[in-house]
């Protein structure tokens, strides 16, 4: 297991990055692609592949520009 | 837009041989200030008063405190409360204007700037904050504006420094909002405001809106209690506010239930029940008498998991027209909106009503002006819309970008219209685009905006065109080199193609525009003047000069602002290996170019650079003419005395020092001065404490020329003009002077002045100090052979300097000459040297290159006064010997009637009329100047005169024979 921040070049690290509400289908366009999960307590999951550290950083301000709650982000390990 | 010009100049702060393309620019802002961004967003008609936060607004502006930091996600309604606050301090002073109450100076003005992305670029953003505080203070800044936009722009803090005394001298107390200040990202702005923010005078309170918490060293403010925090928990509504907003507000009229549950919901978000207001008034409208739909909508909302945005956006837009829905979806790719520009985008025509509906009914729709021109969506509604737009119709994104890019074009915008292209992916037109702003955006120091845009092109594009190539290798300078090197090669390549094979991959250009082809022309200039700052980097001398040689050879006759600067550069070349005359001779070249090209603002720096050669060469005559005639040029314009300036002033003073004239010297350096950090380039600004220290050494102070030569050392930056007078060797020659000869010792020992070695003319000052040190050194016994060592060297110097015209070092020389066979007793000798140096010096008036020897000269002089001489040798002999007592010199200046400084032509055409009876507008148009130079002439004539008014200057100059 690797702990760096810097990963493969060729393999973006999958994020996943939970926030309050239920988005619409809409967004995945704005998110850069990553696949939208609604979770039944009310909160929404976006799953996918995320460049490096500068397009997370991007991600997140997106979602500031909205006023989407932030609940978690998690960095999922690949096998 | 008048025509700017690059100069090559001449370093950025980091020192040696760091050539650097920058914009002179002559006055008009590169693009236009939007006025639109300093609008004071005017509050809605109908709105929920806030007293308490106005409140706690009020408190942290009169308690003193530095910064307001509103920091909350979007929706929170920042900027609506702050527009509040502006309508309320508007009205209390307008009450307390009515009831005459004293204290109307402590209501602040309010003045706003809303940023958005591009205001990344530090010159733009200082460009703006500047334009903002010139609504409360209309002359402020405006020599910083200049200097921004200059060849040598100063550093960041000096810029700073001036304009917080400007915002200390406004007489009464203001609030700067930065609205959106979450949109910045750079780093300069960050460290700009927080060292505006960290010196602020008391005058000036900071407002700053965001999403997310700057990096300003919040915690620090905190603890000194200067920081005021509105944040999310502080903005959401209350409940009473909520009951406000949706009964008083919106009519709506709603059960303390309903409005329970919609507050719980939202969890106070403004947005949120703004939207949900207009979601329930788009219910009522579709049928009026039914409440419980009212009720069905609340219930499902509150039930709803969904995002509050979504669920709220879809059910607004549900309820609108079809026809206005299409609209919102379509212009919602636009960061403006005005009447026009959406009838462009929308193929329809009724933009303009359509907005001002919006405005009406409260849809989400900012007014960006007060004549109901420009708006924009309120960002979280844009938001909306641009999602569900690619959502809907992917396809149509495009062509709305294209229209509205096509709109901005054809109203002269010319950034908004690149924006648009490149959103278009229309990456061919874009790049047209690109290309014909290239030189408005070079001229004006945006190069890095421009550059920006280069970077948003595909590199298939980019490859086959010249133009960006050669342009965008010059943005990467000096920092690049490596790639800025490939990409000259690559516009060289496709500028050798045949004809034919260049026609076919670029047929896109050669369609272009006529403005792109004349620009073709000088792309093979332009490239070897780039390739000649790459020389620079490297410290390749006889590279730059090739390069800049080439450059002067191909660049078409017209282009005057690249030929200037291949000229400037050629000329800085040839100084620095010592041909000082051919320096002097592109140096003219460079000075008429560029004055041919952008006038004075464009020239001045060349000038003073022409000035310093001539210094250098020891041509005081013609460096005075150089000086004077430049400086009467800056009189009689109107703009602000543009960067250079006082550079000249410091020439002036050393001229005058030389010529023995103290007081017009120190004059001089006061000038400099009083022009200000603007009028001042950046690399010589060591040569003010230089100038000083030989004052203050001529004044009898060493001590002090020695501190202000330890100050001219912090202050040196280097750059790629030679320094012909290093700081060591200036402190080495006070010391001698002093007869510290020690420490001159301690100095020469860490250098390799081999007397074999070969003395060029980078190192002459070094050799001629070296020299002194011999003849110091002969009055120890041990040591009388060291004269013979400094003759030998004199004689290869003079040498040297013959082949080189150098009138300065020849006088010197013979000096030097001289001083050895004085000291050696072959009087006949020293008598040749002597009078060869005086023959040499006589028609420049030098006076402080003998007086400065000390003694020894004196008596040297005194033995030859005894002499034979010619009578006019025998004048100027005793002229220098009365100069070695100051007090004789000085009486000398007061006894005479003549003037110090003379009237310069100008201002005698402007005594004459000021013996007649017109007024100063009469006066100014008799001699079509405008008021302001006249009165710069007149005061001119006044400070030379010593009068204080028009009588008595023309009493003065009569007596004076000069009428």
């Amino acid at each position: 297991m690797s702990t760096s921040l810097d990963q493969d070049a060729n393999q973006p690290t999958i994020y996943q990055i939970r926030v309050a509400g239920h988005l619409n289908p809409q967004w995945t366009d704005r998110f850069g692609g990553m696949s939208i999960t609604l979770l039944a307590e009310g909160d929404t999951l976006l799953t996918g592949p995320v460049l490096d550290q500068a397009a997370l950083y991007g991600l997140l301000k997106q979602m500031r520009n909205l006023g989407l709650p932030l609940l978690s982000i998690n960095r999922i390990e690949q096998s | 837009m008048r025509d700017r010009m690059v100069l090559p100049v001449l370093t950025d702060a980091t020192g040696l041989n760091h050539f650097r393309t920058l914009a002179l620019y002559n006055g008009a802002m590169p693009a236009p200030i939007l006025t639109t961004k300093l609008f004071v967003p005017p509050p809605r008609q109908r709105i929920v008063a806030r007293p308490r936060l106005i409140e706690r607004l009020d408190e942290g502006f009169s308690s003193g405190r530095k910064l307001t930091l509103v920091s909350a996600p979007a929706g929170f309604g920042k900027s609506a409360l702050l527009s509040e606050w502006n309508e309320h301090i508007r009205l209390t002073a307008a009450q307390a204007d009515k009831n005459k109450n004293r204290k109307v100076k402590d209501i602040p003005q309010i003045v706003w700037l809303a940023l958005d992305q591009a205001d990344n670029d530090l010159v733009r953003f200082l460009s703006y904050l500047i334009a903002a505080l010139q609504r409360i203070a209309p002359n402020i800044g405006a020599g910083a504006l200049a200097a921004l936009q200059s060849p040598q722009p100063p550093p960041t803090e000096a810029l700073l420094v001036a304009l917080l005394n400007e915002i200390a001298a406004i007489p009464h107390r203001f609030v700067l909002v930065l609205d959106d200040y979450h949109v910045i990202e750079a780093k300069p702005i960050d460290d700009a405001l927080a060292f505006l923010l960290e010196n602020m005078p008391p005058q000036m309170h900071l407002v700053i809106a965001t999403r997310e918490d700057p990096d300003l060293a919040l915690a620090r403010l905190r603890a000194r209690g200067q920081l005021v925090e509105l944040r999310a928990a502080d903005l959401r509504f209350t409940r009473t506010e909520a009951a406000d907003f949706f009964n008083r507000v919106m009519g709506l009229d709603l059960s303390a239930n309903d409005i329970a549950a919609l507050e719980t919901r939202t969890e106070g978000w403004i947005a949120g029940l703004q939207l949900a207001a207009l979601a329930i008034q788009g219910h009522l409208a579709q049928d009026a008498h039914e409440r419980r739909d009212v009720a069905g909508f609340i219930k499902a909302f509150a039930g709803s998991h969904r995002f509050v945005l979504d669920y709220l956006v879809g059910e607004v837009l549900e309820r609108r027209p079809e026809e206005e829905r299409r609209f919102l979806l379509q212009t919602s790719v636009l960061d403006r909106l005005c009447g026009p520009l959406c009838d462009a985008v929308t193929e329809q025509e009724n933009g303009r009503e359509t907005l001002e509906t919006f405005e009406h009914n409260n849809l989400f729709v900012v007014p960006l002006d007060d004549q109901r021109r420009w708006y924009r969506y309120h960002h979280l509604f844009a938001e909306v819309l641009q999602a569900r737009l690619m959502e809907k119709q992917p396809d149509q994104v495009r062509q709305l970008h294209q229209r509205a890019g096509a709109w901005y074009e054809r109203n002269g915008l010319a950034s908004d219209a690149i924006h648009h292209a490149l959103a278009a992916t229309d990456f061919e037109r874009a790049a047209d685009l690109i290309e014909l702003q290239v030189r408005p955006m070079y001229y004006s120091g945006m190069e890095a905006t421009w550059a920006g845009w280069v970077k948003q092109l595909p590199d298939e594009i980019v490859r086959v065109r010249p133009l960006l190539n050669v342009y965008y290798a010059m943005s990467l300078l000096p920092g690049d080199a490596a790639e800025s090197g490939r990409r000259l090669s690559q516009a060289e390549y496709l500028l050798n193609l045949p004809a034919q094979a260049l026609e076919q991959s670029q047929a896109q250009v050669t369609k272009a525009s006529v403005a792109n082809q004349k620009e073709l022309q000088s792309v093979p200039g332009i490239i070897a003047i780039a390739r000649a700052y790459c020389a620079g980097i490297l410290g390749d001398e006889s590279g730059i000069a090739k390069q800049a040689r080439q450059a002067l050879d191909v660049l078409p006759e017209t282009d005057h602002w690249w030929r200037g600067a291949a000229a400037a550069l050629l000329g800085i070349a040839y100084w620095n290996s010592g041909d000082l005359e051919a320096a002097h001779q592109t140096m003219t070249d460079a000075v008429r170019s560029l004055h041919l090209g952008g006038g004075l603002v464009f020239s001045i720096s060349a000038k003073y650079l022409l000035a310093d050669i001539r210094l250098a060469q020891g041509h005081l005559h013609d460096a005075k003419r150089i000086c004077d005639q430049a400086l009467e040029l800056v009189a009689e314009q109107d703009e602000p005395a543009p960067q250079g300036t006082a550079d000249l002033h410091v020439v002036l003073s050393e001229v005058y020092l030389e010529q023995n004239e103290p007081d017009l010297a120190r004059q001089h350096l006061e000038t400099y001065k009083e022009l200000g950090p603007y009028a001042a380039l950046v690399e010589p600004r060591h040569r003010w404490c230089c100038a000083m220290a030989r004052l203050q050494e001529a004044s009898g102070e060493p001590e002090r020329a020695l501190e202000l030569l330890d100050e001219a050392e912090r202050q040196y930056v280097g750059g790629p003009v030679l320094q012909i007078q290093p700081i060591p060797e200036l402190r080495a020659r006070v010391w001698l002077r002093q007869g510290r000869l020690n420490d001159a010792l301690e100095w020469a020992r860490g250098r390799t002045l081999a007397v074999s070695g070969e003395p060029g003319y980078a190192r002459e000052f070094e050799y001629l100090t070296l020299v002194r040190i011999l003849i110091a050194q002969s009055g120890n016994e041990q040591r009388k052979q060291s004269l013979d060592t400094a003759k030998a060297f004199l004689a290869r110097l003079l040498q040297a300097a013959q082949d080189k015209t150098l009138l300065k070092s020849r006088i010197e020389i013979h000096i030097l000459n001289a001083l050895a066979n004085h000291a050696q007793g072959n009087l006949p000798a020293a008598f040749a040297s002597l009078e060869s140096a005086l023959t040499l010096a006589e028609a420049e008036g030098y006076v402080r290159i003998f007086t400065g020897e000390g003694p020894a000269m004196a008596e040297l002089l005194r033995k030859l006064q005894t002499r034979e001489t010619t009578q006019t040798v025998h004048g100027y002999i005793h002229r220098l010997l009365s100069a070695f007592d100051p007090s004789l010199s000085r009486a000398r200046s007061s006894d005479s009637s003549a003037l110090i400084e003379p009237l310069s032509e100008r201002e005698l055409a402007v005594l004459v009329l000021l013996r007649t009876e017109l007024s100063g507008p009469e006066m100014a148009r008799e001699l079509f100047v405008s008021l302001n130079t006249l009165r710069t002439h007149i005061k001119n004539i006044y400070n030379k005169l010593d009068v204080n008014n028009r009588r008595a200057a023309v009493r003065r100059a009569e007596e004076l024979g000069l009428l």
